[in-house]
């Protein structure tokens, strides 16, 4: 007779071949390799564009460029992985395999964010350059690389969460787009000013940007500081966005 | 007595208003080949779909190997080999790698997964495209890899829907001969729409319309009835299914 309780070091071992399929789908279709040298090609042009104008040993230019760039390139890499299963009806065969939503939703999901993290490697020839020609901060580097993981956590894992609501794939990468730049957007002077300008007393531009929006999060991470409420900003959205997916998992049936 | 490997007990789905599957109540021992009969709409693959732990019922009893599906799903789902109504396979992996996706999510691992490959592939012949894509493969080897995919375990109960659409007629003859094989100790159900099919595999025979079992007899009992009234076995299923028409 089968086991009936899952020990944890069996659901771990789920999660890490459901990573591993999903991982290697991405590489297998064009997602992955377009999106590395695509999203490289452009976030070092821009980088080195800056490097050479100011000449400055500092990585800060890369990571203001790479706030906006990852709300329009992460959501390329989670808008297929529910849509898809959907539409190719591949979502049956999921939820007749021995393996919990969470299983399933936590295995794309660290697919994603290893993809993600694969793109950031591919940054750290720039940091090779700065510590060959003189002596960058690499404490704010290293905060800069902590802050941009955790912003491509919360992205992939909203990404993703959107994906599972949707049968068609460019649907799900225009909401994760929108849903990005919302996030993202809240946080600018530029946006703040417009909408506090629309209602001043309200303050409601001022108060998204404090208390909705990732950006003054993230560019905490940039300016070096590794904040616990920016972590628990970006990680706390994370469980939000994988709990919302493994429930829409569970109750989506035909 | 035996204890049945699948046990339904007043199983009722509802879509909606419209009711698919209406107080369907059966069993399936170990040894038993059960072709599950009826039309197109008539809720064969509700009910699979449910023994499956797909789609929850909306009442009713199901028990899979002695576990409630409902409550153990996972438990049921180590304990079936599924080949789905659309046969959707993960179409962007080769086959071998599919495979040993499929035996490592049911635990299997090392020498017991590759024992458990290589009988798969062996008995459904699919060492020729074991290293193409699945996308790749012809309908009959898509066909052959889901039902690869279902055995990879060895699981003592078989939810087979459709199983041989696609396969062409030398095919369907080693399908059935597989299935006779794989039969001592599993329960397997399997549907179709072609009685023909069905009556050259089951042991028994399950025959649903609107939602509701108008027929479930062993299929030498239902031969000798038939022989009895002087008709032949698709006029007595056809009359079954007339009445459970009528009644509804």
């Amino acid at each position: 007779m089968t086991n009936t309780s899952p020990t944890a070091a069996s659901k771990l071992r789920g999660v890490q071949l459901v990573q591993r399929r999903e991982l290697r789908a991405l590489f297998e279709s064009a997602v992955a390799p377009v999106f590395l040298i695509a999203g490289l090609v452009l976030l070092n042009s821009l980088y080195m564009n800056e490097f050479f104008l100011t000449a400055r040993l500092d990585m800060t230019p890369l990571f203001d460029a790479l706030a906006p760039l990852a709300g329009v390139l992460f959501p390329a890499i989670t808008m297929r992985m529910w849509a898809e299963e959907r539409r190719q009806r591949t979502f049956e065969l999921w939820m007749t395999l021995p393996l919990t939503p969470w299983q399933v939703v936590l295995g794309k999901f660290g697919s994603a964010l290893t993809l993600a993290a694969l793109f950031l490697v591919g940054t750290l020839p720039i940091v090779v350059m700065l510590t060959q020609l003189g002596d960058p901060d690499l404490g704010r580097i290293f905060a800069s690389y902590v802050g941009a993981l955790c912003l491509a956590s919360m992205l992939l894992a909203a990404g993703l969460f959107l994906s599972s609501l949707c049968r068609d794939q460019i649907t799900a990468y225009l909401l994760a787009v929108l849903v990005a730049a919302l996030f993202l957007a809240t946080g600018h002077p530029r946006v703040v000013a417009v909408i506090d300008g629309m209602s001043p007393d309200a303050g409601i531009g001022r108060g998204l940007a404090r208390y909705f929006s990732s950006l003054p999060q993230y560019e905490s991470f940039v300016r070096g500081r590794i904040e616990l409420g920016a972590l628990v900003h970006f990680l706390g959205w994370t469980a939000v966005f994988l709990t919302a997916n493994a429930s829409a998992v569970k109750r989506h049936r035909p | 007595m035996i204890a049945p490997l699948i046990r339904v007990e007043s199983l009722t789905r509802r879509y909606g208003d419209q009711l698919a599957v209406n107080g369907v109540s059966f069993a399936v021992a170990p040894g038993e080949i059960v072709g599950f009969l009826g039309p197109n709409g008539a809720g064969k693959s509700t009910v699979l779909r449910m023994l499956s732990s797909y789609l929850p019922p909306t009442a009713g009893t199901l028990e899979v190997a002695g576990h409630d599906v409902v409550r153990e799903p996972l438990a049921v789902r180590q304990s079936i080999g599924c080949l789905t109504e659309h046969n959707a396979l993960f179409d962007g992996m080769r086959v071998a790698a599919f495979l040993d996706f499929v035996g490592g999510v049911h635990g299997l691992t090392g020498a017991r997964l590759a024992e458990r490959r290589e009988w798969v592939v062996q008995r459904t012949e699919l060492a020729s495209v074991l290293k193409k894509r699945v996308a790749e493969c012809s309908k009959g080897f898509r066909q052959r890899i889901g039902l690869a995919a279902a055995l990879i375990h060895d699981p003592p109960v078989l939810l087979l829907d459709e199983p041989t659409h696609g396969l062409d007629p030398l095919q369907v003859v080693a399908f059935r001969d597989f299935v006779r094989e794989l039969a001592p100790g599993r329960a397997i159900l399997f549907s179709s729409h072609i009685l023909a099919e069905v009556a050259e595999i089951a042991t028994r025979l399950l025959v649903i319309q609107g939602g509701r079992i108008c027929l479930d007899a062993p299929l030498g009992e239902l031969e000798q009835r038939a022989t009895r009234d002087g008709i032949n076995l698709e006029s007595l299923v056809l009359d079954s299914v007339r009445k459970a028409e009528g009644a509804a």
